[in-house]
């Protein structure tokens, strides 16, 4: 697994954060598994074909969840709802379009597809990638994992 | 509401259209989620969509004229993405009627245009006020 595609999508995720909700991601552990076990309930999955073909999986707990869209929204949000976890996903969406095009200027050249959005307590998502690297990061709304399961 | 000051780009015009689109916004989403009769509230959700919708279609028109009276670079690809977003409004009412107004549906896309049309203010539209502020 080549770090040099870290870099976008971590630029990438600090970027939109910053711009639609004013929050400073904060990186912090970092760890390679075999498979995606994660025990948050919001996970937007967005594929992506072309010169890195894998996932990108964004893991928030049903708390920062609701959080991020009420923060957004200006409306409480109490449950994890079609609305909440399609507002996620367009996030998901939004920080990888963005992860492409950062990634095109180091010529790797990458498509994503729409996201797919998998809820629910202690998941796992399986791939066909051999590892998954997760990066931890946190913020005043909660943390949340950026996970790589690239083939 | 929606609307923060953090989402200015500089440019009284476009920010007053901004804060009454999002109003718009966020009156559709608040029909969306609110808990009525089905039937009422379908005739709600359609009214405050097409209230947002006509006032989509009044901004985006203002601010390409903006953008083309200052020479702005990225006209044609940002006028790309306005058609885009028009286009997939009237797609989604259609489908709407299509899916007997499923309120998951409605709820789906609604949550996906809270946060496209975020983005697009906070984000996209920035270089339209940085490129009109640094030629005036």
């Amino acid at each position: 697994m080549d770090v040099k595609y870290l870099n976008p999508i971590i630029a990438a995720t600090d970027s939109v954060f910053e711009t639609m909700l004013s929050l400073k991601p904060e990186k912090g552990k970092m760890s390679v598994q075999e498979e995606l076990i994660t025990d948050k309930e919001a996970n937007v999955i967005i594929g992506m074909t072309g010169d890195i073909r894998g996932s990108i999986v964004y893991s928030f707990s049903e708390e920062m969840a609701l959080k991020v869209v009420a923060a957004m929204s200006g409306m409480e949000m109490d449950t994890l709802d079609k609305f909440v976890t399609s507002a996620m996903g367009e996030l998901g969406n939004i920080i990888s379009g963005k992860a492409t095009v950062g990634l095109s200027e180091q010529d790797l050249e990458c498509d994503i597809v729409p996201p797919q959005i998998v809820t629910g307590k202690e998941i796992n998502i399986t791939s066909e990638a051999d590892s998954v690297l997760m990066v931890n990061f946190n913020t005043e709304l909660g943390d949340f994992d950026v996970s790589f399961a690239i083939k | 509401m929606i609307w923060k000051d953090e989402y200015k780009i500089g440019v009284e015009l476009v920010d007053s259209q901004h804060e009454e689109l999002f109003k718009r916004l966020g009156d559709f989403i608040v029909t969306v989620r609110s808990d009525q009769d089905k039937e009422e509230k379908r005739k709600e959700i359609e009214k405050t969509l097409d209230f947002m919708g006509e006032y989509v279609v009044t901004h985006f028109n203002a601010e390409e004229a903006l953008q083309k009276r200052y020479n702005y670079p990225d006209y044609e690809n940002h006028h790309k993405i306005h058609e885009d977003f028009k286009a997939e409004i009237a797609e989604f009412k259609k489908e709407y009627k299509e899916n007997d107004y499923d309120e998951d549906f409605v709820l789906e896309f609604s949550g996906r245009l809270l946060t496209w049309l975020i983005n697009h203010v906070a984000s996209t539209d920035q270089d339209i006020g940085e490129h009109i502020n640094s030629v005036k």
